[in-house]
């Protein structure tokens, strides 16, 4: 705690404690009659507006993962590894337009709260629905230890954490933080991060405004971050004897890399779990549609945030901390960075936003997968028959076992090169496409078929993730891979393996006459806009939406 | 693909120019930026820009407008066939968008 700047500790601690509050005191906002439902607790009452669902869905969508991964990796290696992200953060609302509105009305229609809900009543099979919820839950374990990751960077630069060896003393500030997330939402479920996502998207904005309008002044503008940038990825790695990044994607190798990256993302991104709970608390079908078209102004903050990476290589004091004691741990650039050029009162307002930036869409995650463990995993295969009220009580104490889990992963994966966390969720969550994304506009795949396509995907995507190395680290070290002579990313190649068995499955399975299950969705609900909440289906509901204030 | 039409005819019949429209945008939109080799090269530097950063930093905005344009134009879809889509709900009868 020697290095400890007091004026950074302090802010940081109090907008910490404002969060907290505002946490707690969501519980009270917008309160319906009978909170115990997971249309309340994991869906927010689903009553939400164009405004509160662009804080919403803009404050779950951009994470620790933007605001850390990416400069981070672009630091470490430019282009392709990083800067993909603006890309892929482009297609994204293209993509999702396409089918989100659809998922949206049929889970209006037939009150699901899932993707895996979905899923069952689409291919009447338990089965596929378990392995949906499976995936959801397994994709988003490294994707909140992605947001743990970045809070510890943020921690690790104020100089905040002991000096003991042993990782879990030595975490503690984090543990605490954890904890006190995890407390208010289980307390407060979805209301929680969507009242913080207020303060977090206030916060981060000032912060990126001010980041990218002084920084340059004080590095010698643009041209100059631009060049640092482009010589250092120029620049021979000694160890590896190759260039130590991609400045822009010349060769056919490097923009393959780059197009599939973007393009694995974006597809994945509203496959997660999150993603799609955030989109359903919405109250109509336009919400969701303006949202397509108004979140990509949170996405030119994410393109000045990925050259925030350039920046912390100009800026030769940032660029050495980051060398120093934690041995080339890239996601401390843009903590150093701040730290170096901001006046510390302005340094906690920034290290503030990151880490409530991180700890709004861990909530989300954590109520996503939670609301998967009770929906399909509980109601399903352990108790049939539970209440509402027993579902709601399941995923509070779901949500907090997540989290735990995430603990795990952030302590026992690598973290030299933490964009591989969101990648390697985005390899698994690719997986439920075919049978969530294509099941939208046909059934026509069946459900066995894409039973047989999800695991032959995950099977080789896993593998093939576990093989990537590099002269740091001998597992889980990369996304892209080699296919037939191409680098591309592993969980496109895995995607488009799982489809190609899953339409041989299936004209094999219709040759013999396996039988196909039954669908309970109506062609017309998947483009339905029901103008009042549902609940009509799970019986004894009773919440009538509340006062709409 | 096909969705069998219930009530109404689908938008794509009811309304092909408009449609296809719809559909050329949103895939114009992933193509420009998924074809890397349109913009993947250091010039024209726009300002101190070179022309890679400077064409993604730029595409956020247009995929926003283009977005917005694609809502406005299925919500004059929706306005169209609403009138008729009204009088026909609840009485389940076969639709033709006049």
């Amino acid at each position: 705690m020697s290095h400890v700047n007091y004026t950074v500790f302090t802010i940081v601690l109090v907008l910490f404690l404002v969060v907290t509050l505002t946490g707690f005191a969501a519980a009270r906002w917008r309160r319906a009659d009978n909170m115990l439902h997971l249309n309340e607790w994991g869906l927010g009452g689903r009553g939400f507006g164009t405004f509160i669902g662009w804080f919403l869905i803009g404050g779950d969508l951009y994470t620790a993962y933007t605001f850390v991964a990416v400069p981070s990796a672009v630091f470490l290696a430019g282009a392709v590894s990083g800067f993909f992200a603006v890309s892929y953060t482009i297609m994204v609302f293209p993509i999702a337009l396409i089918f989100m509105p659809r998922l949206w009305s049929v889970s209006r229609v037939h009150n699901y709260v899932t993707p895996a809900d979905f899923i069952r009543g689409r291919y009447g099979s338990r089965s596929l629905a378990l392995a949906t919820a499976l995936t959801g839950i397994l994709a988003l374990l490294p994707y909140i230890a992605l947001q743990l990751v970045g809070i510890q960077a943020v921690l690790t630069v104020m100089g905040v954490g002991t000096t003991s060896t042993n990782t879990w003393v030595k975490d503690l500030p984090l543990i605490i933080a954890f904890l006190v997330l995890a407390i208010f939402t289980a307390v407060s479920g979805l209301r929680a991060p969507t009242l913080i996502a207020f303060i977090k998207d206030t916060l981060i904005y000032v912060m990126i405004i001010v980041a990218v309008l002084y920084i340059p002044t004080r590095l010698g503008g643009w041209g100059h971050i631009f060049a640092a940038g482009e010589a250092k990825m120029t620049s021979v790695n000694p160890k590896t004897n190759k260039p130590t990044g991609v400045f822009i994607p010349t060769s056919g190798n490097s923009q393959l890399a780059f197009a599939t990256l973007s393009l694995g993302s974006a597809c994945a991104l509203f496959c997660y779990p999150h993603a799609i709970t955030a989109t359903l608390a919405t109250k109509r079908r336009d919400v969701i549609k303006r949202n397509m078209a108004l979140l990509p102004i949170y996405s030119i903050m994410l393109g000045f945030i990925a050259l925030l990476g350039y920046m912390a290589i100009a800026d030769k004091t940032t660029a050495a901390n980051v060398k120093g004691p934690g041995k080339g741990n890239g996601q401390l650039a843009v903590p150093y960075l701040f730290q170096h050029m901001f006046p510390s009162w302005f340094t906690g307002i920034a290290f503030a936003a990151i880490v409530i930036g991180a700890l709004v869409p861990a909530a989300i995650m954590s109520i996503a997968a939670a609301n998967l463990f009770t929906r399909n995993i509980f109601k399903e295969f352990v108790k049939p028959d539970a209440s509402p009220r027993l579902e709601t009580r399941i995923s509070q104490a779901a949500s907090f076992v997540v989290k735990l889990g995430a603990l795990l992963f952030a302590v026992e994966l690598p973290k030299t090169f933490s964009i591989n966390l969101q990648l390697l969720g985005g390899i698994w969550i690719l997986q439920t496409f075919p049978a969530l994304v294509i099941g939208l506009f046909t059934r026509w795949l069946d459900r066995y078929a894409l039973l047989g396509g999800w695991l032959g995907g995950m099977i080789f995507g896993t593998i093939a993730a576990y093989r990537t190395s590099n002269p740091t680290t001998s597992h889980w070290a990369a996304s892209t891979d080699l296919e037939f002579g191409h680098t591309m990313y592993i969980g496109l190649s895995a995607l488009v393996l799982n489809i190609v068995i899953s339409v041989v499955l299936t004209l094999i399975l219709r040759a013999v006459r396996v039988p196909q299950g039954a669908d309970e969705t109506l062609p017309h609900q998947y483009t339905a806009d029901p103008d009042e909440a549902p609940a009509p289906v799970p019986a004894g509901v009773g919440t009538e939406p509340a006062v709409g204030g | 693909m096909t969705q069998p039409a219930l009530k109404t005819k689908s938008p794509l019949t009811a309304h092909p120019w408009i449609s296809t429209v719809i559909a050329l945008l949103v895939a114009a939109d992933i193509w420009f930026t998924l074809y890397v080799p349109l913009y993947a090269s250091a010039t024209p530097k726009v300002g101190d820009f070179p022309f890679f950063y400077f064409y993604l930093m730029i595409y956020m905005p247009v995929t926003g407008v283009v977005l917005w344009i694609v809502y406005l134009l299925q919500k004059k879809i929706r306005i169209a066939d609403s009138p008729a889509a009204g009088r026909g709900t609840g009485t389940g009868t076969s639709e033709v968008t006049r």
